[in-house]
């Protein structure tokens, strides 16, 4: 039991979780795509990945714990393939993820902080999110199927018949009504309300926790400097969820379930919105702990558990580690291998353009596909900084203290 | 048109209804469910089972009023009532007239009233109207005064006529009631027999659950006028700190507490101590009249409260009453509520939420048990599953049970004693004598502007060897089981089980190194005098002085006790903490030599003109005496501990650790090169004695400006618990293999940081300088329970100035004497503020004991208490004492002080002029022969003498010891000595003075032995033939033979004149005998100290 413990407090450690989730998700989208039938290349480049995980593992037991976890899992979804959009797949895919929150409900420790009237919500909001991705995907698959043996989707055939507002809308919206306002009665007389002391300027709570909708930001804020993952991401979160409409353009897909179609978009977008946003909120909800340290799952929130602050600038990693010299006094020349990268990474949307994206570029036309590639390359830069930190220790890429600017 | 095809349905109706009665049903039940929820309160359940209680109680009353006697009573009552009704019967005509009669009388007297009454308003506005037309002037005034006067006219006969029918009346109706009045007569005389009864019967329905309590108290009715409610006290002047505003405090307790200001549900042991205190009083018949029917009756029922089954909380009456909750105590419950002292949240009307904190690992788990997880409500009185979760959100939870004292702190921490009985005034005593605020700054009145607890170490060389001094550091307490010098080395964390065997060996190299290193520095820096005399005294008659003069009052000269007829190591807590002033006297030879203790019992001041000793004016014999009887005090073994040598590598290794803050490591390495093992150790040492901060509680040259190295404790008790780091502590092994579990609350950190300081270090890996270094002070758990009270007493809370205790400048002067009081150890030998005398059990005749000073500000005068205060041997009040009133060297200042004190405290004016009265010679006469009649002078003498010498009374005979009354006038007040005389036993209880003026049991005033017939024995004719012509008449002269007031006044009178008005002030300090040979300080002994190599090692220091 200790040992199952501790392989899944290992495995949720940040880097590792991110790692284990961004190839699951990769996986999953791969073989929707194809029908879950893995391609030889293909089978044999996501086995050597996992291969190369075992192997250093030898040196690095995380790594060991991750190679084995994601081969385990790639062995049962490849097995699986289109299956897993069974209904019946679904069900006990529900089944085992209640048992085993079930089962850790028994940890003194997962207790503490999963039954908090706080978390309530965010661990039903895990098993909803999974639950509506894996049945919006499961319609996906299933139109797709039916559209390359020749067909219509299956929205589109419905779409033709006409039914009663009464009953069949409103009625069973008075239902639903019903049926929320009994769970909410529940819900609040069986959890209390979760206030806290007194407000106390002098005295902050530890750990100090934003509301669950914002603990992806502060999740960012250990990557980012304040005022990027403060103030210009969140910002651009929302420019670029308005532009979508104005950005995918894509007629395909419209009024019904399909990925095929839209690979892209739909990929991006769950990246973005599971394997970014929520696993933020998760993390920050259920793995952060006192002076936000990073706890496992069955980790005793131990307020003296200490982290060692060790993260460097790319700066003195290129001049001080590298070249072996102090650092310029001059920032711009101090900072300039930074300065480079970003600019580089800026540079990439017309030099893509001009290669691989051409056909995207020719699509999209100009001023949509810049606008898009640049909120692309935005929403990147947060994995890609992540990953740098814990390759790296990374802290900033540009750090100009001087005018307080940091990247 | 062609007909519309059926629309199919996308669920079939029947489905979707059956849901729809499903789910409604569902949302029914939930919503009931909101309305039981919020109906169910545990305070509710609480009030129930009060009402419970309470009807038992009643009902057991009633059974008992309700016994044979009284219904045989009321059955024969029935029966007369029948056969006078059987009577009334056969006159049954007369009766029905006289009735008729009276109704026609009640209806005329209506009528006549009413006219009467109608026309009296018709006055009252005819007034007005002719008023108003006498102010206008108005041409119908004549008019109006005709109308008026004629109606006037009326009202008076219509009065008259009133009159006359209300006789008519009446006499109709004593008529009828000489029929009805027969039934009436004994009706009343049942209503008399059943009056108790019948209250008990109204309360029973009060307490029970009948009809009108569920009516009232339903579900959605219960807010019109429900008996169950939330009871509360708001305190307007008592606020809550919520950081951004204070709020008054709303306290709810009294919602399930509900007996706590009623008495009559006292718990086994207060009903017992309130029973023996009301007995003591009624003995000696302090009541009047209708107080000691009252406290009889309330004798009665405590003790039937003993015989009925205990009490639990909440259920109890608060403890003292007369001290808290209760309307006439100094903390009545409308102004002072129940949180401001024991903390919690008081709004709450939950077990939980309202802050109740568990006293102990297995409080907790029953605490936390529950039968109905989403209602917490015990499953019976007893069982105590509260299913109680902590509160980690409340700043301020409760109190534990065992700490309840603590929050005394908040008002009374401007005061010595709050009452000299209560656990915080021995607390905070405690804190002041172990040294507490030495080293961890205490900023408030109490705990500021106190010496330093321990001695000074600039002489050590004079008084003690380097030998002595490396194994005191090293366990102090294997050297006297009761030092209050705490254990810095070899502790829980350095040597203790859970250390690993390497690590242990080197703190154990490191820890030695110190030790040699703070000797080293201690001897290279101290002053050295040679200290000579003291030889030719007799051990045995020295042991005797000490146990005569007092020494014992601040010292304890054993190391042994015997308990429950077993022998064992004496712990501090054995002896009276006064007791524990001085250092146990055991071992002093081994510590120290004959000149030094010689010139030390002279005069402590020589040595240190600090010192907390006083000079007891030993002759020189004398003190060869105690010389010779304290050298022989030996502790055998000890200095044959081996010593092993400091390990060089270790004194460099640590020393160097110091040099790097400051400087490279090589510069680090040069200067210890440059050093040789002596100027390192030296150099160690300085830095050792920083870093323990030795120098918080001892002077020590060097170290004069630094502050103390503690934690400051001013707000302790207000830190929120996640400040404590509990480290990886969840059970406790102590060193005798005690297991325990720690709850991680503030008073459990504190009480076990207290009690083994060294804990939160177990399971740490730290540097060897990072580990904890607060010493062990080896505290029993009950001395450990009351420094945690008080710690936890320390808050930043605050109350108004007009709640604090001790605010006005009458009670600041007494407070600083009081203090003084503390520091001096007056209370090793008197009582002070009716509490101490430590030295008592040590006493076995009375008349040797020293006097209690409790009503010491009334009794003597200002300048003779100056005087003798300063200097003791201006007057001897009782020549037979055998213990001394030392000499303290007090400075003016001080003695004023204590003076001011005194005074203050006896609520007595600074001065009186009463020493220049000269009574009249009547009331000397009649004082005299009071003074014969009463025989005073069997023990007394009047003739006068000379105050610093006077002879020697016949010991032996100890019936007769008392004061010499001519030493009266110049010592005591004038008006103390006749309320003295009348209740010597209630100033201080157990005097030899005899009560002459016993109080009467009848009213509680003083009575006179000479009152009544008294004086016409024959034992008094001569006394009376002597009296009579100082008075008018005999009936006179009676009359103030039995006015106990009279009398007494007589007899100070008396005292007055034949007092002495002169006596010798107190003189100058006198010089202490010149010995001292100031020399130049001696080079440190030639460290490491002597030992074999390999030597067994001081093992770690055996733990009690």
């Amino acid at each position: 039991m200790d040992f199952i413990k501790n392989f899944v407090n290992v495995l949720s450690v940040a880097s590792i979780s991110f790692v284990l989730l961004s190839a699951i998700f990769g996986f999953i989208l791969y073989f929707n795509l194809f029908d879950g039938k893995l391609k030889s290349k293909s089978g044999y480049a996501f086995l050597g990945f996992g291969i190369v995980l075992i192997l250093a593992g030898l040196f690095a037991r995380p790594l060991l714990y991750l190679g084995i976890a994601y081969l385990l899992i790639m062995f049962v979804l490849a097995n699986l393939g289109g299956r897993l959009w069974d209904k019946k797949v679904g069900l006990w895919l529900l089944i085992f993820g209640a048992a085993g929150f079930g089962l850790s409900m028994l940890d003194p420790n997962f207790n503490l902080i999963a039954a908090k009237p706080d978390n309530v919500p965010i661990a039903a909001m895990i098993f909803l999110l999974g639950f509506f991705t894996w049945l919006a995907l499961r319609k996906a698959y299933l139109n797709d199927k039916q559209i390359e043996a020749g067909g219509i989707p299956w929205e589109k055939t419905e779409s033709d018949e006409k039914l009663f507002t009464w009953p069949d809308l409103v009625y069973t919206e008075l239902l639903c009504m019903i049926l929320l306002t009994i769970v909410m009665i529940v819900w609040s007389i069986g959890l209390r309300a979760p206030l806290e002391e007194a407000a106390n300027p002098t005295s902050s709570p530890n750990p100090a926790k934003a509301p669950w909708y914002f603990l992806g930001l502060q999740e960012m804020l250990v990557y980012f400097d304040p005022w990027l993952a403060g103030v210009v991401l969140p910002t651009l979160i929302i420019v670029g969820l308005m532009a979508i409409p104005y950005i995918d353009t894509n007629p395909r897909g419209n009024g019904y379930y399909s990925f095929r179609e839209r690979k892209w978009e739909i990929g991006i977008f769950l990246y973005g919105f599971l394997v970014l946003w929520s696993f933020l909120i998760i993390t920050g909800t259920f793995l952060r702990g006192p002076n936000w340290n990073f706890y496992g799952p069955y980790e005793y929130w131990d307020p003296n558990k200490l982290e060692p602050l060790v993260n460097i600038n790319l700066s003195e990693l290129v001049w001080v580690k590298l070249m072996a010299m102090p650092l310029p006094k001059l920032w711009f020349i101090r900072e300039a291998p930074g300065l480079i990268l970003v600019l580089l990474y800026v540079a990439l949307p017309p030099l893509l353009a001009a290669g691989p994206f051409r056909r995207f570029y020719l699509k999209m036309g100009a001023p949509r596909y810049y606008v898009g590639a640049m909120l692309f390359l935005i929403m990147m830069s947060l994995p890609i900084k992540m990953v740098l930190r814990w390759l790296f220790n990374l802290k900033y890429i540009v750090n100009i203290q001087e005018i307080f600017f940091n990247i | 048109m062609k007909p519309q095809e059926p629309i199919p349905h996308n669920y079939p109706m029947s489905r979707l209804n059956a849901i729809f009665a499903i789910s409604a049903l569902v949302l029914l039940a939930v919503t009931g469910g909101i309305v039981f929820y919020d109906y169910v309160r545990g305070w509710k359940w609480f009030q129930m089972e009060f009402m419970r209680i309470q009807q038992e109680r009643i009902e057991q009353e009633l059974r008992e009023k309700n016994d044979a006697e009284t219904r045989a009573k009321l059955a024969a009552l029935d029966k007369e009532m029948k056969e006078r009704q059987v009577q009334i019967a056969r006159h049954r005509s007369d009766l029905v007239a006289a009735q008729k009669d009276l109704d026609r009388e009640e209806g005329r007297h209506y009528a006549a009233d009413q006219d009467y009454r109608f026309a009296k308003a018709l006055l009252d506005a005819k007034r007005y109207e002719l008023e108003s037309a006498i102010v206008k002037k108005s041409s119908s005034r004549k008019q109006k005064q005709r109308e008026f006067d004629e109606l006037s006219q009326r009202v008076e006969n219509l009065n008259l006529r009133l009159q006359q029918v209300t006789r008519e009346r009446d006499a109709a109706r004593e008529r009828v009631d000489v029929w009805l009045g027969r039934i009436k007569e004994v009706e009343d005389r049942r209503k008399e027999l059943t009056a108790e009864i019948d209250l008990l019967n109204r309360q029973l329905f009060s307490v029970s659950r009948n009809r009108d309590f569920f009516i009232l108290n339903a579900p959605m009715l219960d807010f019109v006028n429900p008996t169950m409610r939330v009871e509360q006290v708001v305190l307007n002047d008592l606020f809550i700190d919520m950081n951004y505003m204070s709020v008054p405090r709303v306290d709810r307790c009294q919602t399930c507490h509900r007996a706590i200001d009623r008495p009559g549900f006292e718990s086994k042991a207060e009903a017992q101590r309130l029973i023996e205190d009301l007995r003591f009083k009624l003995d000696k018949n302090q009541f009047t009249k209708d107080k000691r029917a009252e406290a009889e009756e309330r004798v009665a029922e405590l003790e039937r409260l003993l015989a009925r089954p205990e009490i639990l909380n909440p259920f109890r009456t608060h403890p003292k009453l007369d001290t808290f909750v209760g309307s006439a105590s100094p903390h009545p419950m409308l102004d002072y509520g129940c949180t401001v002292c024991h903390r919690g949240q008081d709004r709450a009307t939950e077990f939980s939420r309202a802050g109740h904190t568990p006293a102990s690992g297995r409080m907790e788990r029953r605490w936390k048990k529950t039968w109905f997880p989403f209602f917490p409500l015990p499953k019976d009185y007893t069982s105590r599953n509260y299913g109680w979760a902590a509160n980690p959100f409340l700043e301020t939870p409760m109190y534990p049970r065992q700490h309840y004292e603590a929050g005394c702190l908040k008002c009374h921490s401007n005061q010595v004693a709050v009452n000299g009985s209560d656990e915080i005034t021995r607390a905070t005593a405690m804190v002041e004598l172990y040294g507490c605020h030495s080293c961890h700054k205490i900023n408030n009145w109490r705990f500021s502007d106190l010496q330093k607890v321990g001695p000074t170490l600039d002489g050590i060389a004079e008084k003690t060897t380097p030998e002595w001094a490396f194994r005191w550091i090293a366990n102090p307490h294997a050297f006297r089981s009761t030092t209050r010098m705490p254990a810095f080395f070899y502790g829980r964390n350095m040597v203790g089980p859970g250390v690993p065997a390497e690590e242990r060996a080197q703190n154990i190299r490191f820890q030695d190194a110190e030790i040699h290193s703070i000797v080293a520095y201690l001897f290279s820096n101290s002053s050295n005098r040679q200290w000579q005399g003291g030889t030719g005294g007799d051990a045995t008659r020295g042991k005797e002085i000490v146990e005569r003069v007092g020494c014992l009052a601040c010292h304890v000269d054993t190391e042994t006790v015997t308990v429950d007829g077993k022998t064992r190591k004496a712990l501090r807590t054995d002896f009276p903490l006064e007791r524990n002033f001085g250092f146990n006297l055991v071992g002093t030879g081994t510590k120290t030599h004959a000149g030094w203790i010689y010139n030390w019992v002279k005069n402590p001041k020589n040595y240190d003109p600090h010192a907390p000793m006083p000079d007891l004016r030993l002759t020189d014999q004398e003190a060869s005496d105690v010389t010779a009887y304290l050298v022989s005090l030996q502790k055998p073994g000890f200095m044959s501990q081996p010593i092993r040598p400091a390990n060089p590598a270790a004194v460099r290794g640590l020393a160097k650790g110091y040099l790097i803050n400051t400087m490279s490591t090589r510069d680090a390495e040069a200067k210890l090169d440059s050093m040789n093992l002596d100027e390192q150790l030296v150099y160690l040492g300085q830095r050792s004695i920083e870093k323990y901060g030795c120098y918080s509680c001892h002077d020590i040259k060097g170290f004069e400006s630094l502050k103390p190295i503690g934690t400051e404790l001013t707000i302790e008790g207000s830190k929120n618990p996640h400040l404590f780091d509990f480290g990886f502590v969840h059970d406790y092994e102590a060193w005798d293999h005690k297991h325990e579990h720690i709850i991680h609350t503030v008073p459990s950190w504190i009480y076990n940081k207290v009690r083994e300081p060294r804990i939160y270090d177990d399971a740490r890996t730290k540097p060897y300088n990072d580990k904890l270094k607060m010493p062990n002070f080896h505290l029993t758990p009950e001395e450990a329970r009351l420094i945690t009270s008080v710690v936890i007493g320390l808050t930043k809370e605050r109350v108004n100035d007009s709640k604090l205790a001790s605010m006005d400048a009458r009670e600041r002067l007494m407070e600083e004497g009081r203090k003084l009081v503390s520091q001096r150890n007056c209370r090793g030998c008197h009582v002070v503020d009716g509490y101490g005398r430590a030295i008592a059990p040590l006493i076995a005749d009375t008349n040797f004991l020293p006097p209690d000073l409790s009503p010491q500000g009334r009794r003597t005068q200002s300048p003779w208490l100056f005087h003798f205060l300063k200097d003791p041997t201006v007057m001897k009040i009782r020549p037979w004492m055998n213990v001394r009133m030392p000499t303290f060297h007090f400075t003016d200042e001080e003695t004023n002080r204590l003076v001011e004190y005194f005074a203050a405290a006896g609520q007595s004016p600074l001065f009186d002029m009463t020493r220049f009265n000269d009574p009249p010679a009547r009331n000397v006469a009649i004082g005299r022969e009071v003074y014969t009649m009463l025989r005073c002078a069997q023990c007394h003498l009047t003739t006068p003498v000379d105050p610093a010498n006077p002879p020697m009374p016949n010991v032996a005979d100890t019936t007769s010891l008392a004061p010499n009354l001519s030493l009266g006038r110049v010592r005591l007040r004038h008006d103390w000595i006749a309320d003295w005389i009348r209740r010597p036993d209630e100033m201080i209880p157990g005097t030899r003075m005899p009560t002459n003026f016993p109080r009467s049991a009848e009213t509680g005033e003083f009575t006179s032995p000479l009152g009544g017939a008294a004086i016409d024995g024959p034992g008094f004719a001569a006394s009376k033939a002597r009296l009579l012509p100082l008075f008018q008449n005999e009936e006179e002269l009676r009359k103030t033979m039995s006015d106990a007031v009279a009398l007494t006044n007589y007899l100070r009178d008396y005292i007055w004149s034949i007092g002495i008005t002169n006596m010798r002030e107190a003189r100058p300090e006198a010089d202490a005998p010149v010995m001292t040979v100031p020399q130049p300080p001696r080079t440190p002994p030639p460290t490491p100290l002597q030992t074999g190599e390999g030597a067994p090692s001081v093992s770690a220091p055996a733990m009690r």
